[in-house]
């Protein structure tokens, strides 16, 4: 798998580096990893340059992790990079809304490294 | 609009299994994010457990507030596990390890109520730091508290119920 430059988009600094630990730990070579603490610094990310994967949470102040997807399906050089969103939200319609958003799948709080290798790799195949 | 804030959402009802859940709830966040085992504490206790509390709101079939308290130390041991034995960079980040822990506590019980899953909604978490407030609950409110110890100290857990 090639190195990869990753967004992490978590209002919690604690979870942005767990989530980081996480996709080390799957045996992913993360050459830059970018932190935003809500959708509007996401955004803002990346209007600096793409990169191969976004892990997003949904429930975020000022914007959320679903008007996030909506905004960065604008953005050039984001459109079409993989996004997993992890999220406590339990409820599946919030769910299905960012999977119908462009999501390409999520991570339920709490989580293993585990389970975010499971939801990643498949992802990162081709990665540039 | 989140679908769990419509009018049309029921109202949630506590009964008796809640308590149980909770710590359910508790013992698995615990477990996956911090390896760590909790335990029930039997007696009810009035004690204060500690100077940390997080709290997240829940809005929709179910009007509450999820409440996680601990010591300072508690707060800090659990932000050190969850950042895999590292040491938090300073007091926020452990304060911002007990919000997570009470964002992913509330979502977890409410997975475990049938129904409550797509009808509420939570809030971002609000910690508070100290111990000289007190909680009064909302007139015809409804209280859970279940108390737990994490690595031999109190832990309490408590769902405020807005009447």
């Amino acid at each position: 798998m090639k190195p990869i430059r990753v967004l992490i988009v978590d209002d919690s600094a604690v979870m942005r580096k767990i989530v980081e630990r996480c996709l080390r730990q799957a045996g992913i070579d993360l050459t830059e990893v970018l932190e935003a603490g809500n959708g509007l610094e996401g955004l803002a990310a990346l209007q600096a340059g793409g990169v191969d994967l976004i892990l997003s949470d949904i429930n975020m102040p000022a914007m959320d992790g679903l008007e996030f997807l909506h905004g960065l399906r604008q953005i050039e050089n984001a459109r079409n990079t993989p996004v997993v969103m992890i999220t406590t939200e339990g409820s599946e319609s919030r769910v299905v809304e960012a999977l119908s958003a462009g999501a390409r799948g999520y991570i339920r709080k709490p989580f293993t490294p585990d389970q975010v290798k499971e939801r990643v790799t498949p992802l990162l195949v081709g990665a540039r | 609009m989140n679908p769990a804030l419509s009018d049309r959402a029921a109202r949630a009802l506590p009964d008796s299994t809640w308590p149980a859940i909770i710590i359910q709830s508790a013992s698995e966040v615990f477990r996956l994010m911090l390896d760590s085992d909790i335990e029930a504490v039997q007696t009810p206790s009035t004690d204060v457990p500690g100077k940390v509390c997080a709290m997240i709101g829940l809005a929709g079939s179910l009007c509450a507030v999820f409440r996680i308290r601990c010591s300072k130390q508690s707060a800090h041991s659990i932000a050190t596990k969850m950042l895999g034995g590292q040491n938090p960079s300073d007091e926020g980040a452990a304060y911002d390890a007990l919000g997570e822990m009470a964002n992913m506590l509330a979502g977890n019980f409410k997975g475990k109520i049938s129904g409550l899953s797509d009808s509420c909604a939570l809030s971002v978490p609000t910690v508070i730091i100290g111990d000289d407030y007190n909680v009064y609950p909302l007139s015809g409110g409804h209280q859970i508290q279940v108390n737990l110890t994490y690595e031999g100290s109190p832990v309490s857990v408590a769902l405020e119920i807005s009447g």
